[in-house]
């Protein structure tokens, strides 16, 4: 293969890979405090969009042109409130089940997923067909053979990656880095230490879900259109990212991201198969690592105590 | 001398970079009753998890009357006949008290198609000796348990529960009884009813075999023919209670002096 | 103790009563009032007390009143026979028993959790529409063949379930049906994203989809049809899994999903179990599918989405995990009312959602909560 096609195929790869280790990160946090999966983070992610697209459409329609104000109204207004709306679900759906079957928080927030979809599909102005996403970053490019590096993307995977490395800071430099990771290691001994158990749990529901919003965000950017069921694939993937890195770990989670994303670019270009297939084959490469490594591949937690 | 019931050898479990048992030998005659004390952490459900097939061997072997049951899955070490009851009650809390009990005959019931689903007579007459048996059961332990054969085990106290439990590892007459810690969330009277109601039955049973892990002296010394105490998950020291509870080592190790 | 058969046939024939109104009605202040009159029923049934003694009397005479209940289904169809769209809802409801079922089989008794009901549901259909247009197989056979494919496509999923845990064992089932759903679309021989043509049932020579006419004047919907094998099929799958779960099988079923721990310190082959569960379940699954599809006439990848997974999940929680008489009610409430109240119409996900979202916050149990093991067809207690 062409170096210069090769090189493109990587660079778009990875930068699914960005998004996917965004939506995934959420689900191992998610997983680490409450040994949960909150199935809605993928709608989370979508609602993250729509709320973004809907101040991009105030504020152009209120008579604001300056693209770097209104991105950034969009980024915050976005980001502040899916904070809010995880924090919520966490409160209001997973905590009271704490106690309940593990798959009964799978089962809530699977459909609270489906409220929020169905919410936007039908309450956003047509909400049921594509929206087109606005373009504001740069729209130049580099090219360099047969690679063409636009710079609006190179823009959103530098800033996915920082925002990777900021969880990674705020988990091992910051108080509240410790008390997540204390509560995911041992709930009681935590709360024995004095660390609040509830407002931990919050505040990581808040974190991975304003991660979701920027997900959200960098992926209407990416492909200038979004629409009210991109969740569930999303979802799904960063689920799968998740677990494929072994539930609980973050670093686990950036690489199934990463992963996810080979599996799909291998299964578009490189396979002999028509390239809609890619989903199929990444899939069904999910299913069969889980059948040789069931606890994913950073593996953390041990057998059950007998 | 004859062949133990029970006999094990050199057993090493390591959890991580923890010995969890260490080299532990140790064999038990049919028809014995053994008390098996030590530390918290000396490896005593380590060692029944081992039996059972519950965790993994590093080493070592494990025979029951001859046979070999190192490295067998559990379900396979529970057709060999040993059957155990859990230091967390691990009762069915939302099926009947029935149920429990069938769970512990699952190796003997006919699961086949054809009487469970076609021949209903059949089944419904094998239900209905199960139920006298299980009645008869727990009558040994407790005169007004058989009333409540049909009704959910979580609507039973404390002490009906451990009962249960205990039927429903001798339901099937296994050739070994492992008892992990019976007397956990009870109060010493209950604890003393209990072991009343098993010596009872080991009365009735001559040739059970019993290893029990206990925390409470008084129930080693009232049961126990023998008894073992482990230390870091090797013996420390093997006989009669009041020999055992007499050694200094023991005492120093375990029940607290210097 | 003997318990009277009236109180659950009375309740019985009221409740169909009711359900045929459902289907018949056709202004929106008759659906209303239906549902109405059903909630105030329920309130009048917990007022008085007469839920547990309709439950023992149904219980102590459990083969009467299922018989009387496919005699009412048989009267209500009779009723509804000039009316398709009353008999395809009903049909309808009882294919969505089926796959129910054989769901809380699977979810509700062995523990083995199954997000892809829609993917084996999907299977079954298209094996129909493959095997009634490709080979000469009699249709009866056609629909066996449905549930065996889908059982076959799904033992693909054993060595991964039986590897994984929990939400592990929940994500393989999603990534498959997401996999099998994209295949589709993407899959030419398959007719792709237009799906396939499935011809009608044809038994002993009668072909299904052909109107039965009576004379002159009068034409019965061919749906009449659709709805005794619906009826055949629904009984079957019912008994079957009713006496199941009242059997050694079930209780082993039981052990595996409550205590895999407890349950194989017993000698319970828990891999065995669970490879039982998910089969048969698959099975009975891909039977309603292509039931289903033969009643239709097309099957197309859109109708086996992943969001179609959760609506069967739905119908099972609602009824109750692991309850057979609970997917009654909860296949009536899912797949009728969106029907029949348009003002929901559109809404009908959102409100599925919330309702289940409510039930496992206020009553994780269900509609009609599975009661405790009864073994007895008359043994004494």
């Amino acid at each position: 293969m062409d170096p210069g096609l090769l090189a493109q195929h990587v660079f778009n790869g990875l930068m699914l890979g960005v998004i996917y280790a965004l939506v995934a990160v959420g689900f191992t946090l998610f997983f680490g405090v409450l040994d949960v999966i909150k199935f809605s983070h993928g709608d989370v992610v979508m609602l993250g969009a729509f709320t973004a697209l809907a101040v991009s459409v105030g504020l152009t329609g209120g008579g604001v042109t300056s693209s770097p104000l209104v991105l950034a109204a969009m980024l915050v207004a976005a980001i502040a409130s899916m904070a809010l709306v995880g924090a919520l679900l966490a409160r209001l759906l997973v905590l009271p089940l704490r106690r309940a079957p593990a798959i009964n928080v799978l089962l809530i927030t699977l459909m609270a997923g489906t409220v929020i979809r169905e919410g936007v599909r039908l309450f956003y102005p047509q909400g049921s067909n594509p929206k087109p996403f606005p373009r504001l970053l740069p729209g130049g490019s580099s090219e360099l053979g047969a690679f063409t590096l636009r710079h609006d993307s190179a823009i959103l995977f530098a800033v996915g990656v920082l925002a990777i490395v900021g969880v990674h800071l705020v988990l091992t430099r910051t108080r509240l880095g410790l008390a997540i990771r204390a509560v995911a290691q041992d709930p009681e001994t935590a709360s024995a230490m004095g660390i609040p158990f509830t407002a931990t749990v919050l505040a990581t529901f808040a974190i991975g879900s304003a991660l979701a919003a920027l997900a959200g965000v960098v992926n209407g950017l990416y492909y200038s259109e979004i629409s009210f069921n991109l969740g569930l694939l999303l979802g799904a993937i960063g689920f799968s990212a998740a677990v494929i890195g072994g539930l609980g770990n973050v670093y686990g989670a950036i690489l199934g991201g990463f992963l996810f994303a080979a599996l799909q670019t291998i299964g578009a270009v490189a396979l002999p198969f028509a390239s809609a297939y890619k989903d199929v084959f990444a899939f069904a490469v999910v299913i069969v690592v889980m059948a040789i490594r069931p606890a994913g591949l950073l593996a953390e937690r041990s057998a059950e105590r007998v | 001398m004859t062949t133990p019931l029970l006999d094990a050898r050199g057993l090493v479990v390591r959890f991580g970079g923890v010995t969890a048992l260490d080299g532990l030998d140790l064999s038990v005659a049919a028809g014995e009753t053994v008390g098996l004390i030590g530390p918290n952490g000396s490896g005593k459900t380590t060692f029944f998890n081992a039996l059972t097939g519950f965790v993994r061997l590093a080493a070592g072997r494990a025979q029951l009357a001859g046979s070999d049951i190192t490295g067998l899955e559990p379900r396979r070490i529970a057709a060999h006949g040993i059957a155990r009851t859990f230091q967390r009650l691990r009762l069915l809390l939302e099926l009947s008290v029935f149920d429990n009990l069938m769970l512990g005959q699952h190796l003997v019931l006919d699961h086949g198609p054809w009487s469970n689903l076609f021949v209903r007579r059949r089944f419904t007459a094998e239900v209905r000796r199960q139920a006298e048996a299980a009645r008869a059961l727990l009558a040994a332990f407790s005169p007004g348990l058989p009333a409540r054969l049909f009704e959910p085990a979580r609507a039973l106290t404390m002490i009906d529960r451990r009962r249960v439990e205990i039927c429903r590892a001798l339901i099937r007459d296994p050739a070994l009884l492992l008892l992990d810690e019976p007397s956990a969330g009870m109060t010493p009277d209950e604890t003393a009813e209990l072991m009343t109601d098993l010596l009872a039955v080991k009365a009735q049973r001559p040739a059970l075999t019993v290893v029990i892990i206990e925390h409470d002296m008084a129930v080693i010394e009232r049961v126990s023919d023998r008894c073992v105490v482990l230390d870091y998950g090797r013996k420390l020291a093997e006989g009669p209670y009041a020999a055992v509870a007499a050694d200094p080592v023991v005492r120093r190790a375990y029940l607290g002096e210097d | 103790m003997t318990s009277s058969v009236w109180p659950a046939l009375a309740a019985l024939v009221v409740s169909a009563v009711g359900v045929l109104a459902l289907l018949l009605a056709e202004k929106q202040w008759a659906v209303i009032a239906i549902i109405i009159a059903a909630g105030a029923a329920m309130f009048l049934a917990r007022r008085f007390d007469w839920n547990e003694r309709i439950r023992r009397s149904g219980a102590a005479n459990s083969r009467k009143v299922f018989l009387a209940a496919m005699v009412l289904v048989v009267g209500a169809a009779f009723v509804m026979r000039e009316h398709n769209f009353a008999l395809l809802m009903l049909c309808t409801v009882m294919l969505m028993m089926v796959a129910g079922l054989g769901l809380t089989l699977q979810f509700g008794q062995a523990g083995v959790v199954n997000f892809a009901g829609a993917a084996f549901f999907g299977i079954g259909a298209y094996a129909a529409a493959v095997f009634a247009t490709k080979t000469a197989l009699p249709h009866l056979l056609v629909i066996l063949a449905g549930g065996f494919f889908a059982a076959l496509i799904g033992s693909v999923l054993v060595l991964p379930l039986l590897r994984t845990r929990g939400h592990y064992t929940a994500l393989i089932t999603i990534a498959f049906g997401i996999l099998f759903k994209t295949f589709l679309e993407v899959n030419d021989a398959l007719g792709g994203p237009q799906g396939l043509k499935v011809p009608g049932f044809v038994l002993f020579g009668h072909a299904f989809n052909d109107p039965i006419e009576i004379d002159e004047e009068t034409e019965w919907s061919f749906y009449l049809a659709y709805a005794g094998l619906s009826l055949l099929l629904v009984a079957a799958a019912y008994a079957f899994v009713r006496r199941l779960e009242r059997s050694w099988i079930g209780l082993a079923f039981d052990a595996v999903r409550i205590d895999e721990t407890a349950a194989s310190a017993f000698g319970v082959n828990v891999a065995a179990w669970k490879i039982a569960a998910f089969s048969i379940g698959n099975f009975l699954i891909g039977v309603a599918g292509a039931a289903y599809a033969m009643m239709t006439g097309f099957v197309a990848p859109t109708s086996f989405t992943f969001g179609d997974s959760l609506i069967l999940v739905s119908i099972v929680i609602l009824g109750g995990l692991g309850s057979a008489l609970g997917l009654i009610p909860a296949a009536l409430v899912v797949v009728v009312l969106p029907e029949k109240l348009q003002a929901i119409q559109e809404y009908r996900f959102l409100l599925f959602a919330l309702l289940v979202i409510v039930i496992l916050l206020v009553r994780p149990g269900g509609l009609l909560p599975r009661a405790l093991r009864d073994y007895r067809v008359g043994a004494p207690r």
